[in-house]
């Protein structure tokens, strides 16, 4: 017990030092008055700006001191108050904007997830099967030049073949249609993310079913008689998972990274797209929320795989 | 950054010790894109920023041609000399991100396994703050709110891959810290700084520069990145910029595909040969990810 209470301490402490960093660095390196008032802040000699620039201080809660402004922030944070976003009318507010699009990225996150375990495994079950024979070795190239395919080139690339010269895909996201369409739409951006992703599975999972391939159950499995595909399923699969559970739970970050580019290459309004559009436009309480709700996903995620690694194997637990 | 790190692992058993000739392939190509960036005021090429009109053949983006190898964009810029162009902030970007990386980080790894105690929690724990950051959004983050000059997107880079490389370098370290002639130049009176620098530093320093090819993959990966979203350097051309230049309107994309896709290209040489490059390093070192 003492085990996972150490370990909830620390993702706390964690996320309360990635929101500090992200706060301060919000707030000193950046000008939020700008982007409320727009040229006027910097007008400074003119008493109709002065007027202004102080309601809007008063009003974003600006003309208070940093570590003031850092705990009123954080705890309206944690009452999932995420504050106004910085326009000149502060609408719709912050939650407003992630409750609509979280689920959009949480949805295409998944989806990436599933294609790529599930494209994965029975790649990896494949190639380590017949480890050092020339199918192997194409397949290892393969998954050379999908790594070697930078996300954002991979979706221009998808884009293009399969919405434009092929049109089997459609082309935008559109937000009022049905879920299944909606879905069909994901369908792209979600290989996008993917593919890479199954790559990196793959070229582990591989490794790993070889190392226990080489067993001494295997070989009583082989001398039973067992059929080469019923040893690969139910023999060698299961104990080769292990390391593959460890990096599906890490590469998140990556999963997360990827839903940025490909939100922007497909237009799809989710918090990946939206992160840019409001770092772009200084709109600091959305970026602050959208890395907040990124970073606090991924160190959760990091937790459970902690945890589901002491159900597996105890002795990690010490 | 670290979960790239262990996809390409040198899963080769009976390990050939030797380089081979895709190895060399991928220097070549390597040597020739540095040179390019080096020396690309100096080439007989058409100026990136010229508008090359021809009335006869109406309006721009005009096809690949004998005039214009790849094409032209929609100003009918050259899209060759822009692509060779773009190599330069592309490279000198990663270049100079994974050196500072490496500098910093590899110091820090270096020292804080050395001594650990509290210096070494404190290192620690900075570390998986900053992993606790897909690195994309940190990124978009940091160069959101600096000028974005080349110096200034390198040193975000630079910044990013301190945290990786450091806990790197200290793994590394500590495997060291405790050996027997670690230990030898402790009893002949050798001070620390004798030490880390030339017993530990050695043992460190090869295996981890056969990683700096890949890191470098890494970094000029996300520079694409951050270029095709906007946020790489200001003023400059640059593969991601390239690209998103010619993929932003679906009609661009379908009308001129070159315009994208010779950044593409090169980019992706460029990446795989890192990466290929950097792979079979490891594999020549032996350096093993698991003993990291």
């Amino acid at each position: 017990m003492r085990f996972y209470g150490q370990r909830v301490a620390l993702a706390i402490l964690l996320l309360l030092a990635v929101s500090m960093l992200t706060f301060g660095a919000l707030n000193v390196l950046g000008d939020p008055l700008f982007n409320v008032l727009g040229p006027v802040a910097g007008d400074v000699n003119n008493p109709d700006s002065i007027k202004m620039i102080e309601a809007a201080k008063r009003e974003f809660s600006l003309d208070r001191p940093l570590p003031v402004r850092y705990a009123i922030w954080l705890s309206d944070f944690v009452r999932g108050d995420f504050g106004v976003t910085f326009s000149s009318t502060g609408q719709p507010p912050v939650s407003g904007v992630i409750s609509e699009r979280l689920p959009r990225t949480f949805t295409l996150v998944a989806m990436a997830q599933l294609i790529a375990v599930f494209v994965s495994i029975p790649w990896a079950l494949i190639t380590a099967s017949r480890a050092g024979k020339i199918s192997d070795r194409i397949s290892t190239l393969n998954a050379f030049f999908l790594l070697a395919m930078p996300n954002f080139a991979l979706a221009v690339i998808l884009k293009f073949v399969f919405s434009i010269k092929l049109g089997w895909t459609p082309l935008t996201y559109v937000g009022n249609d049905p879920l299944g369409s909606r879905l069909f739409q994901m369908l792209l951006p979600a290989l996008t993310i993917g593919l890479p992703v199954a790559a990196v599975y793959q070229r582990l999972l591989r490794t790993d079913i070889i190392t226990t391939l080489q067993q001494d159950f295997i070989l009583l499995a082989r001398t039973k008689g067992l059929s080469r595909s019923r040893i690969l399923i139910a023999h060698a699969l299961r104990p080769s998972l292990f390391s593959f559970v460890t990096v599906v739970g890490l590469n998140t970050g990556a999963l997360i990274g990827g839903s940025i580019v490909a939100e922007t290459v497909f237009r799809i309004p989710g918090i990946g797209s939206t992160l840019v559009e409001s770092v772009l436009r200084n709109d600091f309480p959305v970026v602050l929320a959208i890395v907040m709700i990124v970073a606090s996903s991924f160190v959760i995620i990091n937790l459970f795989v902690d945890f589901a690694y002491t159900l597996i194997d105890p002795r990690v637990r010490k | 950054m670290t979960a790239e790190k262990i996809t390409s692992g040198s899963d080769d058993h009976g390990a050939k010790k030797k380089l081979g000739i895709g190895f060399w392939l991928c220097v070549i190509w390597l040597t020739i894109m540095a040179c390019v960036a080096l020396f690309i005021p100096f080439l007989p090429l058409k100026s990136p920023t010229s508008n090359f009109v021809d009335a006869t053949q109406g309006r721009p983006p005009y096809a690949p041609s004998w005039t214009h190898w790849f094409g032209t964009d929609k100003d009918a810029r050259d899209v060759f000399s822009r692509t060779l162009h773009g190599a330069r902030i592309s490279l000198t970007v990663g270049f100079t991100a994974i050196t500072a990386g490496f500098v910093v980080g590899g110091t820090i790894g270096v020292i804080s396994g050395y001594f650990r105690g509290w210096l070494d929690r404190i290192s620690s724990f900075v570390f998986v703050v900053l992993l606790s950051f897909p690195s994309l959004v940190l990124a978009i983050l940091l160069t959101s709110l600096i000028e974005r000059s080349l110096l200034t997107v390198s040193l975000v880079l630079g910044l990013l891959s301190i945290a990786p490389v450091g806990r790197l370098a200290r793994a590394a370290t500590i495997q060291y810290a405790d050996r027997e002639f670690v230990l030898a130049a402790r009893q002949i009176g050798s001070k620390d700084h004798q030490i880390i620098l030339k017993e530990i530093l050695p043992n460190v320093a090869i295996p981890m520069s056969s990683l700096a090819l890949l890191g470098m993959a890494v970094a000029v990966v996300a520079e694409g990145g951050l270029a095709f979203l906007g946020l790489s350097v200001e003023k400059g051309i640059t593969w991601g910029g390239l690209i998103q230049l010619g993929s932003d309107s679906s009609r661009t994309l379908e009308d001129a595909p070159w315009i994208s896709f010779f950044p593409i290209l090169m980019l992706f040489l460029t990446v795989l040969s890192l990466n290929f490059a950097g792979d079979r390093l490891r594999a020549f070192f032996d350096v093993k990810e698991a003993a990291l």
